[in-house]
């Protein structure tokens, strides 16, 4: 499935490549879906000897093309495999160049030359890696325009097609909520600023338009995203990042597989050992999701095991016999994490919904009430059944406590205009960066706002430390 | 959500900071009888499972403490069972379980003294050790029920046994 193509200068569709700390997503605007979603991982033959290790995987012949990416890399035997990105940063760029090679020859394979390329970044990236991004991208790869979008931003736009607002009316005008942008980055003009916006919302709404029930949409949000290292939640005003409102979370997948883990080591017995972590993350991934209340999921649990425990069967890897595992509490204790990590880890206590509305609570007070209302969910951490579901039930909680205490303080004098608060989930949560990266690269302004090779031969790799949707210093 | 507290908020009599709760047991003791089919002891075993996962508790009444010693005893009562084959040697465990020699609030063995105020009489101090005593004979009593749904101890429930409620425990490290 796709929705409407914008080609650009170069009659091609343009590369989405989304790299996460544990899988790539990549894939061709215009796509609904990546073309492929591989492991960020690069295998590459190493020496024990001592000195550079970056002149030394230079090499002599053919030995610098000699390295696998992705799952070929995970099964590759005698090569050493290395993670190029940690918590969402680059942190080898020399790996990270040679991997971007065969993401685009071997597995898109496309001419890079003649593909605009869009891709991502996390929040508060510095300036430097943007350059070094550009640097790979214009010299080694010679691409004809390059964008670099935060992952935030994207996540948000690929929540609107799940909007589905009471009134469908589709008069053409796109309705413009919250305008707190000036606030938050104090540069720039911002009626220039408002035009710009809405020109890129004019694109995306131009996409979108045989789409019934995709009316109102905002660049304003709240974002919640949890991969496999750290989950992040980032308000988003306006398409702005408020930076220094970002608040992580040390609690992500892996904290899920391994509670999973303890709970499983604690109970079953004859799931091999060394395959206790992988058999914990089959569990996590086919069967949890989250309960609202535990004490009566468990009660449920008690009454009627046929119906709520399950069978997981694996295979020894050694000694290929099958062996069985019931999977009972933990298909619900597992997400359950989030919501009361003192079960998993004794020094961080805070429950997400308590984060996000802290996170929202530290913004400008005029873009709160947007920030509560578009609450977006992004990365494989949050795909867990009713995951959204509890965390809006919980943040409302907070939330109705707050106007209710200071109802009260006003003695009833002042009534507070209930808050509303929404958590938006939708069917592309695991890929969402990917997929509004698509969305921003299908249309025709994506190309207006591209960094192109001419301006970088020009200018050089500072043009990327500023971002021509946003800015207003040309 | 934090952790799930008990309902019994009113209760009608205190020994210390805990509250004299109605028992519905046939043991001999200071707790009044209760007639409805939900007493603090079923409570305690309902909320058992989710509670055991906490590590901070918030005590909102005296209730609560008496919540939090059948918690920590069933978290014994688990111990033992482990060692179980049948329901017979449970339920005789059981029975040593709740007659063993057991600390009360301000004795030095007692793991929670912090929360725990100290009976203040010779009397006082006799009734709490009797209510204790009956709550772990109760306990116990309902213990085998649960866990020995079929001959075989349920692993449903002993996959617990390992855990700390609030991280302490009513036995010695070690044991």
């Amino acid at each position: 499935m796709s929705f409407g193509k914008s080609f650009g200068p170069t009659g091609t569709p343009a590369v989405i490549i989304d790299c996460g700390t544990g899988y790539t997503k990549m894939g061709y605007a215009g796509n609904t879906e990546p073309q492929f979603i591989v492991p960020s991982a690069i295998a590459v033959k190493e020496s024990a000897s001592v000195g550079d290790k970056a002149i030394q995987r230079l090499g002599k012949g053919v030995e610098d093309l000699d390295f696998f990416i992705g799952d070929e890399a995970l099964s590759a035997t005698s090569y050493s495999v290395k993670w190029p990105v940690r918590h969402g940063i680059i942190e080898d760029w020399d790996l990270m160049e040679r991997y971007m090679e065969q993401v685009i020859f071997k597995y898109l394979r496309a001419e890079p030359e003649d593909h605009y390329f869009l891709l991502t970044e996390p929040p508060l990236n510095t300036p430097e890696n943007r350059e070094y991004t550009a640097e790979i991208m214009f010299e080694s790869f010679n691409v004809p325009g390059l964008y670099i979008a935060v992952q935030a931003v994207l996540a948000l736009a690929a929540s609107w097609t799940s909007r589905q607002v009471g009134e469908r009316t589709l008069t053409g005008t796109v309705i413009d909520s919250g305008d707190g942008v000036t606030h938050v980055i104090p540069v720039g003009r911002p009626r220039k600023l408002r035009t710009l916006t809405r020109t890129l919302k004019w694109g995306f709404y131009q996409c979108f338009k045989g789409r019934p029930g995709v009316v109102e949409k905002t660049l304003t949000g709240t974002m919640v995203g949890s991969g496999d290292g750290v989950t992040h939640v980032i308000p988003v005003a306006e398409g702005y990042v408020i930076g220094s409102c970002i608040k992580h979370i040390p609690i992500a997948g892996r904290d899920i597989t391994y509670f999973i883990q303890q709970l499983l080591r604690e109970r079953e017995v004859g799931i091999p050992p060394e395959q206790s972590l992988e058999t914990a993350k089959a569990i996590k991934e086919r069967f949890s999701y989250v309960c609202p209340d535990i004490a009566k999921e468990f009660a449920k649990y008690d009454a009627d095991p046929s119906k709520w425990m399950k069978k997981f069967e694996g295979m020894n890897s050694i000694t290929r016999q099958k062996f069985a595992v019931d999977v009972g509490y933990e298909r619900f204790l597992g997400p359950e994490i989030f919501f009361h990590p003192e079960f998993s880890n004794p020094d961080f206590i805070t429950p997400i919904s308590e984060v996000v509305d802290t996170v929202i609570q530290n913004c400008p007070i005029d873009v709160r009430r947007g920030l509560y209302k578009n609450v977006v969910l992004s990365g494989g951490s949050t795909m867990f059944k009713d995951f959204g579901r509890k965390m809006q039930r919980d943040v409302k909680r907070v939330v109705d406590a707050r106007l209710k205490i200071s109802e009260e303080l006003s003695q009833g004098r002042i009534k507070p205009k209930p808050i509303d608060v929404q958590v938006i989930t939708h069917h592309m949560q695991r890929y969402a960066v990917w997929f509004g990266g698509s969305m921003l690269a299908s249309t025709p302004e994506f190309y207006k706002v591209c960094h192109t090779k001419a301006d970088y031969d020009e200018y050089g790799p500072s043009i990327c430390r500023h971002n021509p949707v946003f800015g207003t210093m040309q | 959500m934090p952790a799930y507290h008990s309902q019994f908020t009113n209760p009608p009599k205190l020994i210390g900071n805990i509250a004299l709760v109605p028992l519905r047991t046939s043991y001999k003791g200071p707790a009044p009888k209760d007639s409805s089919d939900s007493d603090i002891i079923d409570e305690a075993i309902y909320y058992f499972k989710a509670n055991i996962f906490f590590r901070n508790y918030e005590i909102k009444s005296e209730a609560d403490r008496t919540l939090i010693y059948i918690t920590m005893y069933v978290t014994e009562c688990l111990k033992k069972m482990q060692r179980c084959n049948s329901k017979n040697d449970a339920q005789k465990e059981m029975y040593t379980l709740a007659l063993k020699n057991f600390p009360i609030p301000g004795e030095s063995g007692f793991p929670l003294n912090a929360m725990f105020a100290k009976p203040k009489s010779r009397a006082e101090e006799d009734t709490m050790r009797n209510y204790f005593l009956q709550i772990r004979q109760e306990t116990g009593l309902r213990m085998c029920e649960k866990v020995f749904d079929t001959d075989k101890p349920s692993k449903w429930w002993l996959c617990f046994a390992k855990r700390k409620f609030m991280d302490k425990s009513l036995s010695a490290p070690g044991q």
